[in-house]
């Protein structure tokens, strides 16, 4: 009877062990479901058969010049690349970067995420080193005013807690993935750190990509 | 012993296929989603504070991914149908006590983050679940580890 009950008890073990093992490598490999990215952080055709997902740092500089490379692919590719973009703010070493995503987000529920997000990358050298105790950058209110956005409107949507749980989530997400630098991206599920790996990356979608830019 | 297995054997048999399959499938999406998703779920019930959330939406889907693979295998079966049962018990009070509340609640956390049905129909779909746990209890042991070890 207890040689019996041994058995079954390994057998839960081995049982228990291996999902462990194959879930956490299946994490690992990002076999997981992807949450999508809110409509205005998203574009290109939902259909695409290139799917990018980017995880960004307003204040990274190599984000930066990522954020040039995809544009160019955006306008080469148009229909076969559907960019979404994931909020990884470092917070240890950009003191504002939270504050710019939220910012980012919520100039994207009134219609400017781009043009936001390209400011806050235009000028990621005069806000991005700001020190916390110095308070916040006036650079966040005075591209908002440049893009005609409510201010105070984004100010109250930055206070939202909900504005916060996205940013947490696409921060939780991002750690799921052990994504640790940024940018890092992935393409049509296939990891890519940086710029490079990108292009090197999209590359192997080539005949898909451009199949699908054919008039 | 060495008997086919009856119409009751073979419904308890899918009985247990049946709870352990959904909590394969509701362990195996929470468990590949950061588990903030589901803590904030668990948040929106008010029954616990966030830490604590956060700790049980660590927890649960391991729980339920163990509990549906050892039911569905069949090891230690009737252990496991008490189990699954007991957590199925529980969730139905989390969303009794969230309907009867009047509670916001746009995702139960049921099967990941994503959206979900109205409380009123996860509660029943959960009876439904609880009817097979006792069918899998009953009738659950054919085709199981536990029937092959016994044999063995």
């Amino acid at each position: 009877m207890d040689q019996k009950k041994a058995r079954l008890a390994a057998l839960a073990g081995l049982i228990i062990f291996s999902s462990t093992i194959a879930v956490l490598l299946a994490r690992q490999f990002n076999l997981g479901p992807v949450r999508p990215a809110p409509d205005f952080r998203t574009f290109g055709p939902a259909d695409a058969p290139v799917q990018i997902y980017e995880y960004t740092d307003f204040a990274c500089p190599a984000c930066r010049h990522a954020a040039g490379k995809l544009d160019e692919m955006i306008k080469v590719f148009g229909p076969g690349l559907r960019v979404s973009f994931k909020h990884y703010p470092l917070l240890n070493i950009h003191p504002w970067s939270l504050h710019a995503a939220a910012y980012a987000d919520c100039a994207g529920a009134q219609g400017k995420f781009k043009e936001y997000a390209a400011l806050l990358f235009e000028g990621q050298e005069n806000w991005g080193p700001a020190k916390a105790e110095g308070g916040e950058p006036k650079e966040f209110a005075e591209y908002a005013r440049k893009l005609g956005l409510d201010w105070p409107q984004m100010l109250a949507c930055s206070n939202d807690p909900e504005t916060l749980k996205t940013l947490k989530l696409d921060i939780a997400e991002a750690d799921l993935k052990g994504v640790n630098a940024t940018p890092t991206f992935f393409v049509n599920g296939a990891r890519a750190v940086g710029s490079g790996q990108l292009l090197d990356q999209a590359q192997k979608f080539d005949n898909l990509l451009r199949k699908a830019a054919k008039p | 012993m060495n008997q086919k297995p009856g119409p009751k054997e073979l419904l308890g048999l899918l009985a247990r296929l049946a709870v352990g399959g959904v909590f394969i499938y509701a362990g195996l999406l929470k468990a590949l989603a950061p588990a903030e998703e589901f803590a904030y779920a668990i948040e929106s019930y008010k029954v616990i504070n966030s830490q604590l959330s956060l700790y049980s939406a660590y927890l649960t889907p391991w729980l339920e991914l163990w509990a549906g693979l050892l039911l569905a295998c069949g090891v230690f079966t009737r252990l496991n149908v008490l189990f699954t049962g007991a957590m199925l018990v529980f969730f139905e009070l989390m969303l009794g006590q969230a309907w009867l509340r009047g509670l916001p609640i746009t995702s139960c956390g049921c099967f990941g983050s994503g959206g979900s049905n109205s409380i009123g129909w996860e509660f029943s779909q959960n009876l439904l679940f609880l009817a097979l746990a006792w069918l899998a209890w009953k009738y659950g042991r054919a085709w199981s580890a536990d029937e092959w070890v016994e044999k063995a």
